[in-house]
């Protein structure tokens, strides 16, 4: 009996879909059957929009613009010759290429070839006007990333590219597709998952000329978040113009909040050029031997110099090596072992403040001695040297602060006395990202184990909450004020090597350091320094690569606080 | 009867083979995407599975009686590994890898349920009724316990995320559960329940589940996502009209519009090609093979037997609606093979083995 019932329900059910079968197949087969003839479906896709990129004062750092782009339908394009005869002409190109273009990137008869992209307003118009007479031609408009400040932040925002094959395989499933366009580099590349909108798009019966008859359905593209940042388009200008096409980088920070104010990194190049056509230009970018794409703020690793003498300062004395009375005799050399190792002067007798002041290397040659290789490596790590600040940017190096094992293991060498000479003020094996002495400097300016440099200020609305744990560093408070008085020295001091920052109206502490490298160009030139009293209490870095001595960076530094001053930013 | 039911079984499941290999062909043919190893594997997956089928069928299929529940434990095990170590494909983890061999066991789940079920129930007898204690015993023995047996497979499976494979098990316990007697009282308030409860279950489905059922209701809101699966399979289905575009003749199929059109919506590469006649013929082969399932259990003279005949028939029955009902739009796309038809090693041994069983439990009824 119940058998019965289940194979009536089953039979019943068979009836249902060979019903199914039956209405669509017979009653609506025609209908069907006309739309599947023409493959009249045809999906358009609508990108969505990149999200924008603001500075702190809500100017634009990227942007999208209107673009137009001609593209051709396959199985429409009934007569080539014709057509790409007319593109040709009204394009001025060579019909050659466009014809191999099309043939190159053809993927299904239905799906639209773009055969040149990001044409005039002009040409896009006429071509539109005359659309009707060559079936298949078609002008799709398009948004483009736009840079408006070109190279001035050319490395905080990066640039974007075609998605291509390997990340579509990883990223597939968040939604990029083959047309997405993804950050290479910068911001762009950091917060690509919220600049990045959701692509839409249209459904549509076309008739076999291609035009539309009927929409079948319509998903409106979600735009990508903008995203505001705490850099200052006014500091970048300024630091930009005050490296006069050096090579090198300018950081600036906020020092209370740890927001990055600037970052400059010259030479630089213009994220443009990877979105308009022209790919030589961005191709050739990748081969120029100044390194251009590098953002030597976070991404170069040159020697620190002098300034390496700050953890030195520290380790003497918390472990009780020396105190701010201890002296030494400076010659102007330090011989060991017949070798004699300079400093830039004869400083004759100085104590603590004076040495830091004045970078006597002999006094710091006498305190490495006796802190020895293995608590100078621990205290410059504890400072944060030789790992990454953790900036929202991508490629930042680590550097590397080298000790006795370490050097035994890469190099297989020992570790003699001269080496330790030579640690001690910053040259030999060490390597350091201009990042991170700004972050040691804050770390000393603020007196604050936990510094993050960040650049992101919101996410759409929403600002980002920035609640790092403000603690102290484990040093005694009495030996940071000596170590910072130090610092004001350099400064105020008639000798001091960074007299030149010595400006009315801006109290300016910090150390210079010239790194001497091998190979016979000139010496890095360092000056990282802060402004604990300015309106805007900032802390900052100048470096230039090859830039002679320190002279030259306190002298950017000098030109870029004259004009933060003049415009009322400090 | 008995030679005629075999018979018919082994005509109408060569014809369902020979529908599905002409269509992978056809489906295989001018396309570098879905290549041509896809037929050429699944002939020779459909020849061992003739094989597998003719010696079962003389196997006693009976002894499947002791062995029940030590075949289901086995199973759930490999459930739970496939959980924890399975490949992922699209997304989901439904495949272990023994060898070069992916095997699914979810679809070996299908057979594993089957038979506890109708072990189970065949040795439950139904008491009467006296007291309220008595009620609550006959309850769980009768329909409580049995569910449990389904539903905990369910559970793994869902969550693979496998949800045509989960709810086909709840639609054989349904269909087991009413062959097998149990009283109508036990199961309408059950059945009742579980319709009230179905909308809270929206919150446990997968967000691409979610999507996928609101397309099946309105095809046209996301046309470049789920929808655009339906709305070209209705097209490939409507334009094959009454005699179909002919072999390879399908410009839907041939023109790469139809997606997954080698395995879940191999049907509408049928209807676009052979018809209304090609595709109501083969819809036809696939009655007659469940009809002869259920004239097996009618014949069967042991309640366990009955029951695996009903169950397996059941199963046929229940995958080749909803596919064939998935891809004319008349039901949510969930995910269910055409058994014998789509490309898939798992799903065709399985369906070969419960046909084999089919076949042995014909051939066995006057010996027993």
């Amino acid at each position: 009996m119940r058998l019965k019932v289940i194979r009536l329900v089953i039979l019943y059910l068979f009836l249902f879909i060979t019903g199914g079968l039956l209405y669509l197949q017979i009653i609506r087969g025609n209908d069907y059957f006309l739309l599947s003839l023409n493959n009249s479906i045809r999906v358009v896709p609508i990108e969505s929009r990149r999200g924008i990129i603001f500075d702190r004062n809500g100017a634009v750092l990227a942007d999208n613009r209107f673009s137009f782009d001609v593209a051709v339908v396959p199985q429409e394009a009934k007569d080539k010759e014709k057509l790409f005869d007319y593109l040709a002409q009204v394009l001025k190109v060579d019909k050659e290429k466009l014809l191999k273009t099309f043939k190159r990137k053809i993927t299904a008869s239905f799906v639209p070839v773009v055969v040149v992209e990001d044409v005039s307003r002009e040409a896009a118009i006429i071509l539109e006007e005359n659309k009707f007479r060559f079936p298949g031609l078609m002008v799709r408009t398009d948004y483009r990333r736009y840079y408006p400040f070109r190279e001035i932040s050319a490395h905080v925002i990066g640039y974007i590219g075609k998605i291509n094959r390997s990340e579509i395989t990883q990223l597939k499933e968040y939604g990029y597709t083959a047309q997405s366009m993804i950050g290479r580099s910068g911001i762009e590349r950091s917060y690509d998952r919220y600049l990045q909108g959701q692509d839409g798009g249209l459904q549509v019966e076309v008739n076999n000329r291609g035009q539309q008859v009927r929409l079948l359905g319509y998903k409106e593209p979600v735009g990508g978040q903008s995203i505001g940042l705490t850099i200052d388009s006014r500091i970048q200008q300024i630091a930009m113009d005050a490296l006069q096409e050096k090579r090198g980088a300018v950081i600036a920070m906020d020092l209370e909040t740890d927001e990055v104010l600037a970052m400059v990194s010259y030479p630089s190049f213009d994220p443009n050029d990877f979105v308009s056509g022209q790919s030589y230009k961005a191709a050739g970018l990748f081969h120029d031997s100044s390194a251009p794409l590098l953002n030597r703020a976070i991404s170069g690793l040159y020697p620190p110099g002098s300034v390496f003498k700050l953890p030195i300062v520290v380790a003497a004395l918390e472990t009780g090596k020396i105190t701010p009375r201890t002296s030494f005799m400076c010659q102007g050399f330090y011989s060991l072992g017949g070798r004699s190792f300079g400093c830039s002067h004869t400083h004759g007798m100085q104590d603590l403040v004076q040495a830091i002041a004045h970078s006597c290397n002999v006094y710091f040659f006498n305190a490495g001695l006796l802190l020895g290789p293995e608590l100078i490596s621990q205290y410059a790590r504890q400072f944060g040297l030789g790992s990454l600040t953790g900036i929202d940017l991508p490629s930042e190096q680590k550097g590397f602060v080298p000790d006795r094992l370490l050097r035994k293991k890469i190099k297989n060498r020992q570790w003699y006395k001269g080496d330790t000479l030579n640690f001690s003020i910053g040259q030999g094996d060490t390597l350091v990202t201009p990042i991170q002495l700004l972050r040691m400097m804050a770390a000393i300016a603020r007196n604050s184990k936990e510094v993050h440099p960040h650049i992101l200020k919101t996410i759409g609305s929403l600002g980002v909450e920035n609640n790092s744990v403000q603690e102290k560093l484990e040093i005694n408070e009495k030996n940071l004020e000596t170590l910072k008085l130090g610092l004001r020295e350099a400064v105020q001091d008639e000798e001091g090597t960074a007299r030149l920052l010595a400006i009315q109206g801006v109290s300016v502490l910090g150390k210079t350091g010239t790194a001497e490298t091998s190979g016979g160009r000139a010496a890095h030139a360092w000056f990282v320094g802060f402004c604990p009293l300015a309106k805007t209490k900032i802390v900052f870095c100048v470096f230039l690569e090859h830039g002679g001595t320190s002279y030259n960076a306190c002298a950017v530094a000098r030109q870029i606080l004259l004009k933060m001053q003049e415009e009322q930013i400090l | 009867m008995q030679r005629i039911l075999e018979q018919r079984i082994w005509i109408a499941t060569v014809a369902i083979m020979t529908f599905g290999l002409a269509a992978l062909y056809s489906a295989s043919y001018q396309n570098a995407r879905v290549e041509r190893g896809i037929f050429y594997d699944q002939l020779v997956w459909a020849l061992v599975g003739l094989l597998v089928m003719f010696l079962l069928s003389r196997f006693d299929c009976r002894r499947l009686f002791s062995m029940a529940y030590i075949f289901y434990i086995l199973n759930i095990i490999l459930l739970i590994t496939v959980l924890i170590i399975g490949r992922n494909i699209l997304g989901a983890k439904r495949w272990i890898e023994v060898g070069s061999i992916n095997f699914q066991p979810s679809e070996l789940m299908k057979l594993a349920v089957v038979i506890v079920l109708a072990r189970y129930l065949s040795q439950r007898n139904t008491f009467p009724v006296f007291s309220v204690q008595s009620f609550l015993r006959s309850l769980s023995h009768e329909f409580i316990i049995p569910l449990l047996l389904v539903v905990l497979p369910m559970l793994f499976i869902f969550k693979q995320p496998d949800l045509g494979t989960a709810l086909l098990l709840l639609g054989v316990f349904i269909i087991l559960i009413f062959a097998s007697g149990v009283r109508l009282r036990f199961i309408l308030p059950f059945l009742g329940l579980g319709l009230a409860v179905a909308p809270f279950a929206w919150h446990i489905l997968k967000p691409y589940q979610k999507e996928r059922l609101m397309v099946f209701l309105n095809p046209s809101a996301d046309p470049l996502g789920a929808g655009y699966t339906i709305i070209q399979s209705k097209i490939a289905v409507g334009s094959g009209r009454l005699l179909g575009k002919g072999w390879f003749g399908g410009s839907q199929n041939q023109l790469s519009f139809l997606p997954e059109r080698h395995t879940d919506f191999i049907f509408s590469v049928i209807g676009e090609e052979w018809g209304f006649l090609g595709a109501a013929f083969l819809i036809f082969c696939f009655f007659i093979l469940i009809d002869s399932g259920l004239k097996i259990a009618k014949h069967s003279n042991d309640r366990f037997g009955f029951l695996m005949a009903v169950g397996i028939a059941g199963i046929l029955a229940l995958q080749t609606i909803i596919n064939v009902g998935m891809v004319l739009g008349l039901f949510p796309v969930v995910g269910l093979t055409l058994p014998f038809v789509s490309y898939g090693r798992s799903s065709l041994m399985i369906s070969a083995v419960m046909l084999g069983i089919l076949l042995s439990l014909n051939r066995r009824r006057i010996i027993f």
